[in-house]
């Protein structure tokens, strides 16, 4: 079993705050994890670490064997992009997407690796046959969409390379209950192919029994089953 | 010296007169010897350094009867000198210490320039009185613009476009219409009105850098306009004969004296204006509308656009004041001062210096007067200088030399923040850099004992104590049981447990205290027990998770 | 003076100062940077094309490559020295504004200490030739500076429209944090957009070096007016600096005709003043605060 994200030692904070304390945790190939925890007890900012984007950390971060981690209080968002070329989909909490461009140019703009970019096309059928209802809207303005539409259009763009890692932070957050299961739907049927996926959610509810495990996250501590290992211990 | 124990099974010393609830031994676990478990602890693991804070204040000596004598401005009651004076808590002896030195430095450098004519060697005499008097004027000129950049934010790049047409138009009613030159510095300002007046219309309407690109080609347009234009003399490079307070007739040193003295006299001026307007009502309301906060000053009612707009036009006023000083002085202005170099000094200047501090374009001007005008056998390698240096202040620092003090603050904080943050262990210890802030010493020493003394039950929590405790919560314990239930009896009122009893008869529930007089305790959960020693056991396994947790 | 005669003249003007203003509005509107440089990058572009006409060959091709390339080389130069350093400190914008300024200072003294304040021309690119259109004559140079132009504008817009690059440069305008998000690097996009804006201004300098001749401060006349085509256009817009360039074009050859050469530049700022009091962001700005959060 290959380890797609090994986590050890992370902190992590901005400025003064310290936010995450000596997080150790490990995602395996083919994994669907769950991570639960209240609004401010850090899972955005475990998400905002694996890309390179708090203020500061340290602790070592693997992501398939290549340490993007590491002691850095520089700027945040320096390497992101280059953390996210090793392989890395984010679909960020919110709406962080490109107001002016249409759906199409959207899903184009996740396809980052020129292998993805020739093969485009196909990418965005798959995209369109998990998420039905953006092939009417291709050639709209992305600032036009209601919010189900834009986190599908989020989600999408992190579905056109092939990732190893899906981070998706809170994707059922400010939806309405139904659209938000909807898209939590979508996300767990994607096919991993031996990528992982880590989905961050307040709502345990939409997890449970859902996904491989669920780690809970409570003051910057990884609660449960942190790694495969112990939860292969138990049974 | 360490005690060593044989025996895991604990006796009840009470057992020989018989116990009712029949407890006469417990397994139980070793307790480790405290003495060694504190030299232990005390030894300090993190990695300290020294640390301290600077003193950053001279503390001059003080009379208890005098605690409370300022310097007056008379025949206000405003101080001259943010001064306090205390009695000083270690020693109890009085104190002054001066708050805001700024005054006395500021004080110092007009002396020293006041005297600065009495030090130049004598074969840079002339040379460094002329350099003296153009930085007079260009720091007077600075002053005013700074004032326009930074207080009014408006990025108007056309102050010197102001200066030079009423420079300009002043020369030419002097040579044409023989106006004397007390007049034209009033001429001028009234120019300098005018002039802001027209290009005050579009900052009311544009965004700042649209307003910086066309003040930028205003005065390209200025330049053009002048210099083809036939009355201002386009052949000369100049325009010149205009009536001046220096009089040929007098010695060239004295007339570069009095060059030098009446433009020092107009960067006063200029300072002055720079307290009136930056230090006063106009100033405080600006400070409460900065960039890109301007939405919430005007939901507070601070009506930011005029009190930008009413700085721009005093500005300009005094600008164009200085621009008839400038041909009064010169008698007459060149066309240089349109060229677009001379813009880029400028904001060389201000960049080196500082934008939105007197104090910056006066240094800055200092500067790059300094390597434009005494250095000439440079060539053209001072204005590469220049253009370094200003490079080099644009990249590396955020707001020239005078904000090197505050954005060093900031970036040792910011470092101090991360290297605490990341080195506290958790559990509340106090690191020796927090240490320094904290008043009350006594705090971190109960901190540090308290944290010694968690870490070591937490070795003692294990199942066999719990199980003793479950038991028997009342009665003799084990000394493993003991201590630990002896700490937990010493926690402070809050969030302290306490059973409550349903009804009559019980259940019991778990409630803490408020901590507070007159607050009621809070119920901890819904879970109920059906007798007391359940009840006893349940909060005892809160406490035990509390410590462990901490 | 025939007023056709004077309208071709102000269209191939217009066409030389449209390629610095659009550089001058992709810059700001991906980049954020008020790149006030143009100057440095176009006298740079003329003298490197002036060393390949002296030096190596003087092939019009030849000139008019290194010129784009010169240009592009000296783009990236002003990334590398301002945008990198500066664009995540505070105050990025008016420090970029500065620094670029400073480079400006900088490399005029550079060239006067290097080459002298002698002028340097460069030789014809176009041959000499004409051609009678509808009974107006238009010259060899007219035609090839608008079509060269047209034909450089018409790749960039292009690039910018079709390309990975092109796509990533316009997601880093809307919103740069996300951009870094999707795996699109600030700084590699800076290098490239200040590489494509910079040899439009290279070649802007070695098209109107078939005019005008390269000395150290002449790169001043382009930027003040590619900057007002910009910000007359609207900053951002490609369309709108496209319509103010035609405008202003129009703007100046009118008042040849009707007032004469000096007041050229007179109407030119009061057009634009009046523009802008009208719509504050220019002909066709963005009206979104895309670029300023």
């Amino acid at each position: 079993m290959s380890e797609i994200l090994k986590v050890e030692g992370l902190s992590a904070g901005y400025g003064p705050l310290r936010v995450l304390h000596d997080l150790d945790l490990v995602i395996n190939a083919g994994e669907r994890v769950g991570i639960v925890g209240l609004n401010g007890h850090g899972k955005t900012t475990l998400f905002y670490a694996i890309a390179g984007l708090t203020g500061w950390q340290r602790g070592s971060i693997e992501l398939a064997g290549k340490q993007i981690g590491r002691t850095r209080s520089q700027g945040p968002g320096r390497y992101t992009h280059q953390i996210v070329r090793q392989g890395l989909a984010i679909m960020p909490q919110g709406d962080e997407i490109f107001n002016g461009l249409t759906v199409e140019e959207h899903l184009d703009s996740g396809a980052f690796t020129p292998e993805a970019w020739r093969t485009r096309k196909e990418r965005k059928e798959r995209v369109l046959d998990i998420f039905q209802p953006l092939r009417k809207l291709m050639k709209t303005p992305v600032g036009r969409l209601s919010g189900g539409e834009r986190r599908m259009v989020s989600i999408g763009r992190g579905l056109m390379t092939d990732a190893r890692l899906y981070l998706a932070d809170e994707p059922s957050l400010g939806l309405a209950p139904k659209i938000g299961s909807a898209v939590m739907d979508a996300l767990l049927q994607i096919d991993l192919k031996g990528s992982a996926m880590f989905i961050a959610e307040q709502n345990v509810a939409l997890l449970e029994g859902r996904v491989d495990r669920i780690i809970g996250m409570h003051a910057g501590k990884l609660k449960g089953e942190a790694s495969a290992a112990s939860r292969l211990g138990e049974r | 010296m360490t005690t060593q124990k044989s025996d895991y099974t604990w006796i009840n010393p009470l057992a020989a007169w018989g116990t009712a609830t029949g407890n006469q031994s417990a397994p139980s676990v070793e307790v480790p010897d405290i003495r060694e478990n504190w030299d232990k602890a005390t030894g300090y693991k993190v990695p300290t350094y020294k640390v301290g804070r600077l003193k950053h204040y001279i503390i001059w000596p003080n009379h208890g009867e005098k605690l409370w004598t300022r310097w007056r401005w008379w025949p206000t009651r405003r101080n001259m000198l943010h001064v306090t004076g205390i009695y000083n808590r270690k020693t109890a002896i009085a104190e002054k210490k001066i708050l805001d030195r700024r005054p006395v430095y500021w004080l110092l450098c007009m002396a020293f320039l006041a005297i600065a004519p009495l030090l130049f060697p004598s074969n840079m005499q002339n040379t460094l009185l002329t350099a003296g008097t153009i930085f007079g004027i260009f720091a007077a000129i600075n002053v005013c613009w700074t004032l326009i950049i930074g207080t009014a934010s408006i990025f108007s790049l056309a102050s010197y476009a102001v200066v030079g047409t009423a420079g300009f138009l002043t020369s030419w009613l002097s040579i044409t219409y023989g106006v004397p030159w007390y007049v034209l510095p009033v001429i001028g300002s009234v120019v300098g009105l005018v002039f802001g007046l027209a290009i005050a219309l579009p900052a009311l309407r544009l965004d700042g850098f649209y307003y910086a690109l066309l003040t930028l080609g205003l005065n390209e347009l200025c330049r053009v306009f002048f210099t083809t234009s036939r009355e201002f003399g386009s052949a000369s490079g100049g325009l010149y004969g205009a009536d001046s307070f220096i009089s040929e007739a007098w010695d060239p040193m004295v007339q570069s004296h009095v060059g030098y003295y009446t433009s020092l006299l107009l960067l006063l001026a200029a300072l002055s204006l720079f307290r009136l307007i930056n230090g006063k009502r106009l100033g405080r309301i600006l400070r409460m509308a900065p960039e890109k906060r301007e939405a919430f000053a005007a939901a507070c009612g601070v009506d930011y656009k005029r009190a930008r707009i009413v700085i721009f036009l005093i500005t300009s006023v005094a600008l164009g004041f200085i621009g008839g000083f400038y041909a009064a002085q010169y008698r007459g202005v060149a066309f240089s001062i349109f060229s677009f170099d001379t813009v880029l000094l400028g904001l060389a200047m201000l960049a080196i210096g500082g934008i939105g501090k007197a104090e910056g374009a006066v240094l800055g001007t200092l500067v790059v007067v300094f390597l434009d005008k005494v250095l000439l056998d440079w060539g053209p390698m001072r204005h590469f200088m220049i253009g370094a240096l200003m490079l080099a202040a644009v990249l590396f620092l955020n707001n020239g030399y005078f904000g090197i003090k505050r954005q060093f603050n900031a970036w040792r904080e910011k470092k101090r923040g991360e290297w605490r943050s990341a080195r506290t262990e958790k559990g509340g210890e106090a690191l020796p850099e927090e240490a320094t802030e904290i008043d009350d010493k006594d705090q971190l020493y109960f901190r540090r004992f308290d944290k010694i003394q968690r870490d070591y039950l937490k070795t003692l929590i294990t199942p066999e104590i719990i199980e003793e405790h479950r038991r028997q919560p009342l009665g003799q314990h084990s000394e493993a049981l003991e201590r630990v239930l002896l700490y937990f009896r010493r926690t402070k009122m809050e969030d302290k447990y306490a059973l409550h009893r349903a009804g009559p008869e019980g259940p019991y529930k778990i409630i803490a205290f408020s901590g507070q007089r007159g607050v009621s305790p809070r119920l901890v959960d819904d879970r109920e027990y059906a007798t007391v020693d359940e009840g006893y056991h349940a909060v005892f396994m809160r406490r035990v998770h509390d410590l462990m947790e901490s | 003076m025939d007023i056709f005669f004077v309208l071709t003249n102000a269209i191939t003007v217009a066409c030389i100062y449209g390629l610095i203003a659009i550089a001058v509005s992709i810059t700001w509107s991906s980049l954020g940077l008020i790149n006030l440089a143009y100057g440095f990058v176009f006298t740079f572009a003329g003298y490197g094309a002036w060393l390949v006409a002296q030096h190596i060959n003087d092939h019009p091709a030849l000139i008019a490559a290194a010129g784009i390339a010169m240009g592009a080389a000296a783009g990236v130069l002003v990334c590398l020295v301002v945008f990198i350093p500066l664009h995540d400190k505070p105050n990025f914008t008016t420090r970029g504004m500065i620094a670029t300024l400073a480079i400006s200072l900088i490399g005029s003294q550079s060239f006067l200490m290097f080459f002298g304040p002698r002028p340097k021309s460069l030789p014809e690119l176009f041959g000499f030739w004409t051609l009678d259109l509808f009974g107006v004559r238009l010259t060899s140079d007219k035609i090839g500076i608008v079509v060269c132009s047209a034909l450089m504008l018409f790749l960039v817009v292009r690039w910018m429209r079709g390309s990975r690059r092109g796509l990533e440069i316009r997601a880093m305008m809307m919103n740069p944090h996300a951009a870094s998000i999707v795996g699109i690097g600030i700084r590699s996009t800076g290098i490239y957009v200040m590489a494509v804006t910079g040899a439009m201004g290279g070649l802007a300098s070695v098209l109107l070096s078939q005019t005008y001749y390269i000395a150290p401060f002449n790169g001043l006349t382009p930027l003040i007016k590619g900057v007002s085509i910009a910000l007359c256009g609207g900053l951002g817009s490609v369309q709108g600096a496209v319509i103010a360039a035609i405008l202003l074009g129009l703007v100046e050859a009118l008042t040849n005709e009707f007032l004469g050469g000096q007041y050229v530049l007179m109407t030119q700022f009061l057009f634009i003043i009046a523009v802008l009091v009208v719509r504050p962001r220019g002909i066709s700005g963005l009206l979104d605060k895309a670029r300023e959060q």
